[in-house]
């Protein structure tokens, strides 16, 4: 009788235990898709200025198609990424493209000293900003969540009950640990 | 441990600090009724609980006037606006505080508020006026994270408490030794209700000082955590401790909000009259912060501040 009752003891203490996990990843996966919609938002914000800019620029330098039509293909490649990794390599395309764009308009002092055009660029700037908080937030919480579900005893059950690993969302310009190689030179 | 662990474990101590002063009061409350009379004790506890609560639903505003935050309008000082904002989501915060302007030479900046939805950051005039955008945004990212870590919540409970603890006990004191008639029970039922009459608010403010202190180690870490930069929070600390100015309108009530002690002089003259002043201080000594902040983050400061021009030349403040 008493085996009975130390091995309901034992069934219950370890029900409280998976309960209590469980629920820890559920917040984890929350946390990291809260802090997804967060750099979702900005990127969104980002995409919305393009069209504007690129009517600015084009009113100056309106021979510049291929500019034009480079950062309007990056914008349109943004809005499409569905996953963070697609989205972070999506946005960096993006600033390649509109830093070839803000390089046309050094040329255009008038453009360069329209009130329109400096308000344009602020404001992307402050959204670059932002991403790049976002993405700070982002990162750790996805961090925590991946060390969660690759732990013991998770690791053996995350998949089947639908925890999935998430993708960091990186940057160009991110501290890289930089590239040593120790093959011989051939 | 993860922040959320430590903001979890943080409301947990908040819990565990309203229980504490709520025990307290209940034995102040229990000793004025030993020593005097019962329903004296009664009304005391009640009258202690109301006006905790009071206290407390009002905090934002008192705070906001103790210190004599002003709200910035909604065009005004753009760029200190972003700044906030982009901590703010580098925190994870579901909204951005609200932000206010103490006009006061002293650099320092503090937070308030009860909840992360509700809650505002204040900055002195001063502490615009001395640091550089790197060092004002990571001083930014301190009061952020106090905020997201629910010390905001804990401070304003801690306080008030230790506020209206000091209040009863004041009243026990008095009735005791002014109203000689009513005094009841033995010498010793006198004696032990004086000790417990002065020891407790020493106790409210000893628990309220322990608690500041740990929270500021927590909040520069996670500033260094939001910016992804420990350098920039310490660099903004050694700034902070080259100034002497105090701040005016900062008193012993609202101390441990700022994000360095606003009254250094204080501090140093009690430091002189009790050997162990250290378990008083709202805040841990800078160097300590620094050296903290050095060993996390795998760096040493350099001996001298960076050259770059305050952010106020940016944002256009003379």
């Amino acid at each position: 009788m008493l085996w009975l009752w130390i091995l309901l003891g034992v069934v219950v203490v370890l029900l409280v235990l998976a309960a209590v996990g469980y629920n820890r990843l559920v917040r984890l996966r929350n946390e990291a898709d809260t802090g997804w919609a967060n750099i979702d938002v900005q990127l969104q914000r980002r995409a919305d200025l393009i069209p504007n800019l690129v009517e600015a620029v084009r009113g100056y330098a309106a021979h510049e198609r291929g500019v034009f039509e480079e950062v309007t293909k990056a914008r349109t490649a943004l809005q499409q990424a569905r996953t963070p990794g697609a989205a972070g390599d999506a946005n960096d395309i993006l600033t390649a493209a509109l830093g070839r764009l803000f390089a046309v308009a050094e040329a255009y002092p008038d453009l360069k000293a329209s009130e329109n055009f400096l308000r344009l660029q602020e404001e992307l700037t402050d959204t670059e900003d932002k991403i790049s908080a976002a993405r700070r937030y982002y990162n750790s919480t996805v961090m925590h969540y991946n060390t969660a579900i690759q732990s013991i005893p998770w690791v053996l059950v995350a998949t089947p009950l639908g925890f999935r690993e998430k993708e960091f969302f990186s940057a160009a310009g991110d501290t890289e640990p930089p590239q040593v190689s120790f093959a011989p030179a051939p | 441990m993860t922040l959320q662990q430590q903001i979890r474990r943080n409301r947990l101590r908040s819990s565990i600090v309203v229980i504490g002063f709520v025990f307290l009061l209940v034995l102040l409350a229990g000793l004025i009724g030993l020593a005097l009379d019962v329903s004296l004790g009664v009304v005391a506890l009640v009258v202690a609980l109301v006006y905790a609560l009071v206290a407390i639903l009002r905090s934002r505003s008192m705070i906001s006037g103790i210190t004599h935050a002003q709200p910035v309008g909604p065009d005004e000082l753009r760029s200190l606006r972003r700044l906030v904002e982009n901590v703010s989501i580098g925190a994870g915060l579901p909204v951005t505080p609200e932000l206010r302007i103490v006009d006061d030479e002293a650099p320092n900046a503090f937070a308030a508020g009860l909840r992360p939805t509700s809650s505002y950051v204040g900055v002195t005039t001063g502490l615009l006026r001395t640091m550089p955008k790197r060092e004002l945004e990571a001083v930014l990212a301190h009061e952020v994270s106090h905020i997201r870590n629910s010390d905001t919540y804990l401070m304003t409970m801690a306080t008030v408490f230790a506020g209206v603890i000091a209040l009863i006990a004041d009243i026990g004191f008095r009735s005791l030794a002014y109203g000689g008639r009513s005094r009841k029970g033995g010498a010793l039922v006198a004696i032990l209700a004086i000790v417990g009459f002065v020891l407790a608010p020493y106790a409210a403010l000893l628990l309220r000082m322990s608690l500041s202190r740990r929270r500021e180690y927590l909040a520069d870490a996670g500033a260094a955590e939001i910016l992804n930069d420990p350098e920039a929070m310490a660099l903004a600390l050694r700034r902070l401790e080259l100034d002497t100015v105090s701040v005016r309108y900062a008193d012993a009530s609202t101390a441990h909000l700022w994000v360095e002690s606003p009254t250094d002089r204080v501090d140093s003259e009690r430091r002189g009259v009790i050997a162990l002043s250290g378990l008083f201080n709202t805040h841990p000594p800078i160097p300590t912060r620094i050296a903290a902040l050095e060993e996390a983050g795998g760096f040493r400061l350099p001996d001298r501040l960076s050259p770059d021009e305050p952010f106020a030349v940016e944002l256009g403040l003379t």
